[in-house]
């Protein structure tokens, strides 16, 4: 059984949403990624997605960017990637995933990528820039799929009813929701529209639902709590690695432990 | 045009969020293509606005100094706003009003596609966000200038390398945002379907002028066409006009820049790779994890990492033969151009002509070749004065910068 199988009905057990929380790998350093991680694990995350640091992260806002930039010029390659997951899936017991771009899986070699991730003890893949459309050519799902990998379909507000249910049909895991028609970053607000759009995705599929972009805070998740699964939160993370290097650590747990529901 | 791939390289990678958004863009676009209204409004446009049909000319004292092939020039340059752009920047305007969208977003290197972008909108009424590296803000000042005066906003992107990629990926996050009311009017034969397949039909009046022209002066085909290609909307123009012709070999003349180590150039066809990345599949120079290298060219609008890619399609299958030219090759060729015909050369198109005066010599006095000049090279005043080192324009632009209007 995949961990993110059994994480969800660990959740369903308990009756509440996961939280699936955010790093770049090598931001600011391979150390530090894996310092922050555990400390996410022993404040209360359910998931953590990985980013693979790519030049070119078109999903993402100024906060994630710089990260990647920065990631970047530490020398950060996909391979330190791998080794870091490998280092955490032996030290934290809750299921990793690796966020990245295309371009990063299908040079390095994707059915390679896929075995060394899946060895390394990553549970899924979230990649955004390869849509369902291309799988003929690229069959990412099924190499994926193949290495015990779940590749995770990521939908937005502007997905049709169509694209729903296309993507829905080969998710699995849990399907990525875009809290918002836009690229990933820190908001003030939810968008009114996202509870109706949550609730017309959760009509037609039967996979669980996560909802991220734009969630920075408790009472965003809260007002969503409702209509989604697990919330998930990147750029306010990286914003407090910004504030304070060297208070970080401390000042993650902070934020990840303000993050859950009281149970 | 299904799902917009050419062999292997092409497609439409691209997020989620897009997706939708491209689907409508394609659904119309057919739409639009079998409406005789359509298509009847865009040659209006082209023949009153933009100035087509462009003359090809004879360079006859070049052709004679050099002593071989007879060398036409496709002159772009001709075209208002100075270059072939303003072609598919009035085809896809068309586009928007059809759609009732009210913004365009574009990016742009040299400015050109920018600045075609920006006098679009000012005739057909949209709003005009143009996004552009900051190092090509810098270096391309006078372009800036004249987008602003068209009433477009230009916004320096100063993530990454800070040139033409940096700005096609913050234009492609603009449109994710603003998906609603907004084009993205993208300037090259690049990015996710249908955008490669829209631009190059829209550029292929140049092929249709250009074979016809020729045919006329000379009653038979060139034996080469030769254009610069920075994403490749100049040479997909017009190398779609002979694309058939077994005889008529195409050059595509990439940036050499400086060197052949990676950030010096910007030849992607002198160690590229295939990769995924702003939406389509093709060559792109890039490391061995996929990340986007620095690339170097003296002219802005070949200074890109990728490559549309039908080019990469048709290179591969042999029908496009690829060379590059140095920035001191452009500058020699932009400089015999002007004395010998009377002409300025775009910098990005001086790459294409340079190539041309290492060809011409090798070929027979009655053959021909048709260089394509993408543009004028007014907009290169400041960079050409520079690398020629005059002295006296560097001392007219300190006395006109100590002058009160910049000082207040």
């Amino acid at each position: 059984m995949n961990k993110i199988d059994k994480k969800i009905l660990e959740l369903k057990d308990q009756g509440r949403m996961g939280l699936m929380t955010h790093l770049v790998v090598g931001f600011p350093s391979i150390e530090k990624t894996i310092s922050y991680a555990k400390i996410m694990e022993d404040s209360g995350a359910d998931f953590i997605e990985l980013q693979i640091p790519f030049s070119d992260p078109i999903v993402d806002g100024p906060t994630i960017m710089n990260a990647c930039d920065v990631a970047l010029s530490n020398g950060t390659k996909v391979s330190n990637a791998i080794e870091t997951m490998k280092i955490l899936s032996n030290e934290l017991s809750i299921p990793l995933l690796f966020m990245a771009y295309y371009n990063n899986l299908f040079k390095y070699g994707l059915e390679r990528f896929c075995k060394d991730s899946r060895t390394a003890g990553a549970s899924g893949l979230i990649v955004p820039d390869i849509p369902i459309e291309e799988e003929p050519n690229e069959h990412f799902i099924k190499t994926a799929e193949k290495n015990n990998l779940y590749p995770i379909r990521v939908l937005s507000p502007a997905s049709t009813l169509e694209r729903m249910r296309k993507n829905s049909r080969v998710a699995k895991g849990f399907i990525y929701c875009t809290a918002r028609q836009g690229i990933t970053g820190v908001r003030n607000r939810i968008d009114p529209k996202t509870v109706s759009y949550l609730n017309s995705v959760k009509r037609e599929i039967n996979v669980p639902i996560a909802v991220g972009f734009g969630i920075s805070g408790r009472e965003h998740i809260l007002s969503l709590s409702k209509h989604a699964d697990i919330a998930v939160v990147g750029s306010a993370i990286i914003n407090v690695i910004n504030k304070d290097y060297s208070k970080a650590e401390a000042k993650m747990a902070e934020f990840v432990r303000s993050l859950l529901f009281d149970t | 045009m299904s799902k917009g791939h050419f062999g292997k390289f092409g497609g439409r990678y691209v997020p989620e969020m897009l997706i939708p958004a491209l689907e409508e863009l394609e659904k119309e676009y057919l739409g639009a293509k079998a409406d005789k209204n359509f298509k009847n409004e865009f040659n209006h446009h082209l023949r009153n606005f933009a100035g087509r049909p462009t003359p090809l000319t004879f360079a006859r004292n070049l052709t004679e100094k050099l002593g071989g092939a007879k060398i036409y020039l496709k002159n772009e340059g001709l075209n208002h706003t100075g270059a072939h752009k303003i072609t598919h920047c009035i085809g896809h305007a068309l586009m928007a009003k059809r759609m009732g969208k009210k913004k365009i977003i574009a990016e742009t290197g040299a400015g050109q596609h920018g600045l075609a972008s920006a006098a679009v909108a000012a005739k057909f009424g949209f709003s005009c966000k143009v996004y552009m590296g900051a190092t090509d803000v810098e270096r391309q000042r006078p372009n800036v200038f004249w987008m602003e005066r068209l009433g477009a906003e230009v916004i320096p992107v100063s993530f990454g390398s800070k040139t033409l990629k940096d700005a096609v990926n913050a234009a492609i996050k603009d449109w994710i945002e603003n998906v609603e009311d907004s084009y993205y009017l993208l300037g090259s034969v690049v990015g996710p379907h249908p955008y490669p397949t829209m631009t190059r039909d829209f550029q292929s009046v140049v092929g249709k002028e250009a074979r016809k022209q020729i045919l006329k002066e000379e009653g038979r085909l060139p034996k080469r066409v030769i254009a610069c290609v920075g994403g490749g909307s100049n040479a997909m123009g017009i190398f779609s006009g002979f694309l058939k012709e077994k005889n008529v070999k195409l050059i595509g003349v990439e940036a050499g820049g400086t060197g052949n180590a990676a950030g010096e150039h910007s030849s992607r066809f002198n160690g590229g790779s295939l990769g995924i990345v702003e939406g389509y599949k093709s060559i792109f120079l890039q490391d061995d994890d996929g990340q986007l290298q620095k690339t170097h060219s003296i002219a802005a609008g070949l200074d890109y990492a990728g490559v549309g890619p039908e080019l990469s399609y048709l290179q591969s299958k042999g029908k496009i033969l690829f060379a590059s030219a140095t920035d001191s090759e452009a500058l020699n060729a932009f400089e015999l151009l002007s004395k010998y015909e009377g002409i300025f050369p775009a910098l990005e198109s001086s790459h294409a002509l340079a190539y041309a005066i290492r060809e011409a010599p090798k070929l027979d006095k009655e053959d021909s070749i048709i260089v394509n000049i993408s543009g004028r090279g007014d907009k290169d005043l400041f960079i050409v004065a520079n690398a020629l080192k005059d002295k006296q324009f560097g001392d007219f632009l300190k006395a006109e910068s100590s002058k009160d209007g910049y000082n207040e």
